[in-house]
């Protein structure tokens, strides 16, 4: 054994060194490497279950996006249906208001000039008899004077002049 | 020039070079030491023990900045390394995915250790850098070769008589390597040896508790049965010696081949040796870990049943 260089101080020399080597490597190689890539192989099972998930999500976001601009377009076309049914009924009553507003002012029109109408027919009434008492009495003063015919008319017609 | 021609012509200017080294500088006998030899007067510390020390060392410097700053997204050293752990652990998992979990650092311990160790003795300087001791050496293989180069030329550099004709040590000294590969030292390939018996059957007893113990002593299976298992008792001892000369010969021997053609043919000669013995380094290493987990596999295997499913049926 010793021509072979076997030695039992040697030999425990190496299995001690074999040991020690292990166990550094195990703390500062082994362990480390194979946690990482434990760590690595389970991150990206998660990162692939992720992106199915993502994928599944954008599917679902895509499918209510649709759907609500779908309802969106619906209810753009309803408001403005009703938008529009308002505004024709809003132009319906401005038209009959403006009807009425008109109807209104041409009865007042109607009835200021009826009542103008009656007015002037009434002072003019007036007026002619005024006029004709007048006349009468001149009339009726010349009369008794028995003079002056044309006089009378002209004075008549002045004063008939000076009213208007 | 094709380049096929130009490489013929650079091996044979190699070899022509070789032998004109060979011819102007007269080496001493080539001298290999079966054992390690202490160094630097320390007793029990032997050159490969100093080496180991290096390996160790490498490997730990590795370790720490492979591990250093760990990133999600590997760079570098620290994907190398990853890559290294994984294609072991991926390796040892297909001949036993049960025991790997646990066997792996020992495993891996095994195989880088051992196969960085292997390499070593491929670099320059390993067993020809050192101290010239007067002296026999002890325990040597002399390599009982004469220099077949010596005196066909004589050499311009020959020195004055009673001088040293040779470069290093004199004939009357002898070479002890600086440097010495790990696994060219029969006290690691035992250590090795050892625990890797010494895991194989904790693992038998961990899977299997005292009834391990049947797998030797079989007392249920009649005579047959029982020499056997003495059979199963001897050939789980000779894989002592089995671990510890396999991977002790192969490298002992790939540096006395390499340092034969070195002896031989300095350049050009040895390169296909020197690739040679980087695959048998690593596949020294290899299976010394492979076997380590097939041993283990079959250790925590239950006894008389079919193979594959013994653990299934036990728990």
């Amino acid at each position: 054994m010793e021509a072979l260089g076997l030695n039992l101080p040697k030999l425990i020399y190496q299995i001690i060194n074999f040991v020690l080597l292990m166990v550094i490597l195990y703390a500062l190689l082994y362990q480390r490497v194979l946690a990482m890539l434990a760590e690595r192989r389970q991150r990206i099972e998660q990162s692939l279950k992720d992106a199915e998930q993502v994928k599944l999500q954008l599917a679902n976001a895509r499918r209510d996006y649709d759907a609500e601009i779908a309802k969106a377009r619906q209810e753009a076309a309803t408001i403005v249906a009703q938008a529009q049914e308002r505004a024709r009924a809003q132009e319906a009553e401005i038209v009959a208001q403006a009807r009425r507003e008109a109807e209104r002012v041409r009865d007042e029109a109607r009835t200021q000039a009826v009542q103008e109408r009656e007015q002037l027919l009434r002072e003019a009434k007036d007026q002619i008899a005024e006029l004709v008492t007048l006349t009468a009495s001149r009339v009726l003063d010349a009369e008794l004077k028995a003079s002056g015919h044309d006089k009378l008319i002209a004075e008549s017609l002045s004063a008939l002049g000076r009213r208007n | 020039m094709s380049s096929r021609n130009r490489n013929i012509l650079i091996v044979v200017g190699a070899i022509i070079a070789g032998i004109a080294a060979r011819l102007l500088f007269p080496m001493g006998q080539p001298a290999i030491s079966v054992k390690a030899e202490d160094i630097f007067g320390i007793p029990n510390f032997t050159n490969s023990m100093f080496v180991l020390l290096l390996v160790d060392i490498f490997l730990i410097v590795i370790a720490f900045l492979a591990t250093r700053n760990m990133q999600m997204v590997p760079k570098g050293l620290q994907n190398f390394m990853e890559w290294v752990i994984e294609m072991m652990f991926n390796f040892f998992s297909s001949i036993n995915k049960k025991w790997t979990p646990a066997a792996f650092p020992l495993l891996a311990t095994i195989f880088l250790m051992v196969l960085v160790s292997n390499w070593t003795g491929l670099l320059p300087g390993f067993g020809s850098i050192g101290f010239c001791h007067a002296g026999e050496k002890q325990a040597t293989l002399a390599l009982n070769v004469k220099d077949p180069y010596a005196g066909l030329v004589p050499s311009p550099f020959a020195a004055a008589e009673g001088e040293s004709k040779y470069l290093g040590c004199q004939p009357n000294e002898s070479l002890v390597a600086l440097f010495r590969a790990p696994t060219a030292d029969l006290n690691l390939t035992l250590a090795l040896a050892l625990i890797a018996v010494f895991a194989i059957e904790y693992f038998g007893f961990r899977a299997l508790g005292v009834g391990y113990l049947g797998k030797f002593f079989n007392v249920k299976g009649g005579p047959v049965g029982f020499i056997v298992g003495i059979f199963e008792f001897i050939s789980e001892i000779a894989r002592i010696p089995a671990f510890m000369f396999r991977l002790f010969g192969n490298i002992f021997a790939g540096e006395v081949l390499l340092i034969v053609m070195i002896f031989l043919l300095p350049l050009a000669l040895p390169i296909p040796f020197y690739i040679f013995e980087v695959f048998v380094g690593f596949i020294q290493a290899f299976i010394f870990s492979v076997l380590t987990i097939a041993f283990i596999g079959l250790a925590t295997e239950h006894h008389g049943d079919d193979h594959g499913h013994a653990e299934g049926a036990h728990h």
